[in-house]
C-alpha cells in the first residue's frame, strides 16, 4: 500500500499523462465533447424521474426527486465510469503492456484522475439545480472530501482485481456492465436509505458503496454528517479489500506481458 | 562506479502451450481444476523454454550484437532486460537508466497529435514534463515533423509514426539502450540516421544490445556478438568470429532448403528447357565450394532443351546470405545457340578472378528468352560459394565486392 503511494509520487507525471491521453482522446471527434460528462447523469435523473418518482412514488426523504436523485446519480456516474475504463485499462493499453516498462497501477490511477475531471463538470449542473431549487450549503459540505476519497479507494481496489483478472478472462469484461447494474440497485441512489427494511439493514450496509453515496446526500442537501458507524464499517471492508486487491495485482502484473 | 552494466545469470523464460499461448476463458480453467479435483488426468500443458541458461555480462561502453534464426529468443531476451517480462528463473543486473528502442512509437495515440504524443510517449519511456521540453525542438527536428507536428498522428504515414517514435526513444538519454531490428525498417535516409545516432551514443560510452538481421549493421557497431539458437546462447565472443559461424550455419541451413524445394519444384519455367546440375570447379577442374578471393573459379552448368531454342540466354546471378542480390551476367543471345534439341551439354562459366569479400553466396540460374520474357528454367540457390579473406571486420574492406585497387601518393 504505501509501495503504491511513493510509486503513485514518483510517476504522478505519467498519471496525469494519461489521464490527459484519455481525456483528449476521448472527446476527440465527439460533436457535443466534454457536455457528455453531464449528460450522462442528467439523462439518467430524467429517466430516474420519471420511472421512481412519478410512476413508482419512491420516497426521497422530503427532497425534490431531481436533487435527490442527482446528488447521488453523479458520484454513481463517476464510480461506475471509474469501474469500467478501470477494469479495461490493462486491456486497453496492452500494445503498451507488452512493449514498454512501467509501473501498471499508474494506469488504474489515471483512469480515477480522469474521472474527476468529468465528476466536476457533472457537478457544475448540480450548483445550477441547487440555486433552482433554493438550496443552502453547510459546512457539512466538507465530508464530501473524506468520502469522495473512500470513494476512490474502494474504486481502486475493485479495478485491481478486475482489471488483471481481465487480462486472463475476456469474460470479465460482459459481466461487468450487469454487475455495476446490480451494484446501483443494491446502493441508495434512486431511493433513499430509510425504505431498507429494518431486518436487511445490516446486510445492506455491507455493501461499502451505500454509507457513502448516503453520506454525500446527507453532507451536500440535508447538511448532516454521515452515518458515522455505517461509514466506519465502510472503511474498514473497503481498506481490507483494497490491500488484498493491490497484493494479487502486484502479484499478477508480472505476467501480463505474457499474457495479454 | 561498476564497470559491469548488464549481467545475467542461468535467466530462463518458460511459456505454457496451450490452445495458444495462455489460458483463454474460464471455462478451461473450471475444467482443468474440476478435472484436479476429481482426480482424473489433467489436460496436459506443454512447456515451452523461450530461453534457457542465458549468462552473460556486459561492461560500459561495450556494443553487443544479438543474432539468431527468428524464434531463437532475442525478443524474450530484450524483453527480460527491458522488465516488460519477468523470467522464471535465474537472475539479473541492469545498472543505470535503461532505454528500449523495441517496437517504437508503441505508446502512440492515433486521435492525438505529434506533439501531445511527444509528451505522452516520453513520460511512458521515463523522460520528466521538463525534460521532453528542453528537448522538444531537438526531437521534432529529428523527426523531420515541423510542419505535421499539430496533426492527429493517424493522419501520419507509417514512416512518419516510425520517425517520430525513434526520434523520442532516441533522446531519452538511457545508459543501455536495448535495439531491436529497428534499423531494417524505414527509408534510406531515415536508416542512415539511426545508424548516425547509434554510433553517437556508442561514442558517449552508452552499453547497447543491438539486435538485427541485417550482418552489416552488426558489423559497423558490435565489438561482440551473442548467437542464440533455440533459447540458448550458442556462442558468444569477437564479432567476426561469431558472424562467420553464424553465417556458416545459415548457408547450411539455406542449402538444405534449397535442395528440398529442388526437389519438390523442379522447375519454375515452363520445362522446355532444364538445369540439371551447377558445379562450382577450381583451376584444375576439381570441384570445390569455398575459394580465397581472387581465385579463379569455374561454373558448370548441365543442361538440356527438348526443342530448339534459338533466343535462349544463360544467366548467373549470386546473392549474399540474406538474399541481397549482387549482381548477374548473361550470355550474348548469338554465343550459346540451342538450334536443335539437347539432351545434355555443358556450359562453363569463368569467373577470373573472383572478387566478392570474405562470406557466403549463393547462385541462381536460369535459361530464358529475354526478349518475349519467358522462362525456360530457373534454378534458385542451385549452389553455394563460400569465400575466405580477410575478414570485414578487419577494415582492410567493406561491403560483399572487392575493387581491385591500388593507392598512391601524389606530391
Amino acid at each position: 500500500m504505501f509501495d503504491t503511494i511513493r510509486t503513485a509520487y514518483q510517476h504522478r507525471e505519467l498519471i496525469l499523462s494519461f489521464a490527459v491521453r484519455d481525456i483528449k482522446a476521448r472527446y476527440k471527434q465527439t460533436a457535443l465533447g466534454v457536455a457528455w460528462s453531464i449528460l450522462q447523469p442528467l439523462s439518467m435523473m430524467l429517466v430516474f424521474t420519471l420511472v421512481f418518482s412519478l410512476f413508482a412514488k419512491i420516497p426521497s426523504d422530503g427532497i425534490p426527486y431531481p436533487v435527490f436523485a442527482y446528488s447521488a446519480l453523479t458520484f454513481w456516474t463517476f464510480f461506475s465510469n471509474t469501474i469500467s475504463g478501470g477494469t479495461m485499462a490493462m486491456t486497453a493499453n496492452n500494445a503498451l503492456i507488452r512493449k514498454i516498462y512501467f509501473p501498471r497501477e499508474t494506469l488504474l490511477l489515471s483512469v480515477l484522475l480522469a474521472g474527476l475531471l468529468d465528476l466536476a463538470i457533472a457537478s457544475m449542473l448540480f450548483v445550477g439545480m441547487s440555486l433552482y431549487y433554493k438550496m443552502t450549503l453547510t459546512a457539512a459540505v466538507l465530508w464530501v472530501i473524506p468520502l469522495l476519497a473512500l470513494q476512490m479507494i474502494l474504486a481502486f481496489g475493485v479495478i485491481s482485481v478486475t482489471s488483471a483478472a481481465h487480462v486472463h478472462f475476456r469474460d470479465i469484461g460482459h459481466a461487468l456492465p450487469l454487475l455495476i447494474q446490480l451494484w446501483m440497485f443494491a446502493t441508495p441512489v434512486a431511493y433513499p436509505i430509510s425504505v431498507i427494511p429494518h431486518w436487511l439493514k445490516p446486510l445492506y450496509l455491507l455493501n461499502p458503496m451505500a454509507p457513502i453515496i448516503d453520506g454525500y446526500r446527507r453532507a451536500i442537501i440535508l447538511g448532516m454528517r454521515p452515518d458515522l458507524e455505517a461509514l466506519a464499517v465502510s472503511a474498514l471492508i473497503t481498506l481490507t479489500l483494497t490491500v488484498t486487491a493491490l497484493a494479487i495485482f502486484k502479484r499478477a502484473e508480472r505476467t501480463f506481458a505474457d499474457v495479454i | 562506479m561498476s564497470d559491469t552494466t548488464i549481467e545475467l545469470n542461468n535467466v530462463a523464460k518458460r511459456y505454457w502451450l496451450r490452445r495458444g499461448w495462455y489460458v483463454t476463458s474460464i471455462k478451461d480453467e473450471v475444467g482443468r481444476l474440476t478435472a484436479r479435483l476429481l482426480r482424473r488426468q489433467v489436460i496436459p500443458r506443454e512447456e515451452f523454454w523461450a530461453l534457457k541458461d542465458i549468462t552473460f555480462s556486459l561492461k560500459r561502453g561495450e556494443v553487443l550484437g544479438l543474432v539468431g534464426p527468428n524464434g531463437a529468443g532475442k525478443s524474450t531476451l530484450l524483453k527480460i532486460l527491458s522488465r516488460v517480462t519477468v523470467p522464471t528463473s535465474g537472475s539479473f543486473v541492469v545498472n543505470g537508466r535503461l532505454g528500449a528502442l523495441i517496437e517504437i512509437g508503441a505508446g502512440f495515440h492515433p486521435e492525438l497529435t505529434g506533439r501531445e504524443n511527444i509528451a505522452l510517449n516520453g513520460v511512458i519511456l521515463g523522460m520528466s514534463r521538463k525534460e521532453i521540453q528542453s528537448k522538444f525542438d531537438r526531437i521534432v527536428a529529428f523527426a523531420e515533423l515541423e510542419r505535421f507536428i499539430d496533426t492527429p498522428i493517424k493522419h501520419y504515414s507509417s514512416g512518419m509514426q516510425m520517425r517520430l517514435g525513434f526520434a523520442v526513444a532516441a533522446h531519452t538519454d538511457p545508459d543501455v539502450l536495448l535495439i531491436d531490428e529497428i534499423l531494417a525498417v524505414g527509408d534510406a535516409s531515415f536508416q542512415a540516421k539511426c545508424a548516425n545516432k547509434i554510433a553517437e551514443l556508442k561514442e558517449q560510452d552508452k552499453t547497447i544490445i543491438l539486435c538485427s538481421h541485417n550482418m552489416s549493421n552488426i558489423t559497423d557497431h558490435a565489438k561482440s556478438v551473442l548467437w542464440v539458437d533455440g533459447g540458448r546462447v550458442r556462442m558468444i565472443g569477437e564479432t567476426g568470429a561469431v558472424l562467420d559461424a553464424y553465417l556458416e550455419h545459415v548457408t547450411a541451413a539455406v542449402n538444405a532448403e534449397a535442395e528440398n524445394a529442388h526437389k519438390e519444384e523442379a522447375s519454375a519455367g515452363e520445362g522446355l528447357a532444364s538445369i540439371h546440375q551447377v558445379v562450382t570447379l577450381n583451376e584444375a577442374e576439381q570441384p570445390q565450394a569455398r575459394f580465397d578471393r581472387g581465385d579463379r573459379v569455374l561454373i558448370d552448368i548441365t543442361y538440356s532443351a527438348s526443342q530448339p531454342l534459338p533466343g535462349a540466354v544463360f544467366g548467373v546471378s549470386v546473392q549474399d546470405i540474406q538474399g541481397y542480390p549482387l549482381g548477374g551476367v548473361v550470355t550474348d543471345p548469338d554465343s550459346v545457340k540451342i538450334t536443335s534439341p539437347v539432351e545434355r551439354a555443358v556450359l562453363r562459366l569463368t569467373l577470373d578472378p573472383i572478387l566478392f569479400n570474405r562470406g557466403a553466396y549463393t547462385l541462381n540460374v536460369h535459361i530464358a528468352e529475354p526478349t518475349v520474357k519467358r522462362t525456360y528454367d530457373l534454378k534458385r540457390r542451385v549452389a553455394r560459394i563460400a569465400v575466405d579473406g580477410p575478414r570485414a571486420t578487419d577494415r582492410e574492406t567493406s561491403g560483399h565486392v572487392y575493387y581491385p585497387h591500388r593507392w598512391e601518393s601524389l606530391r
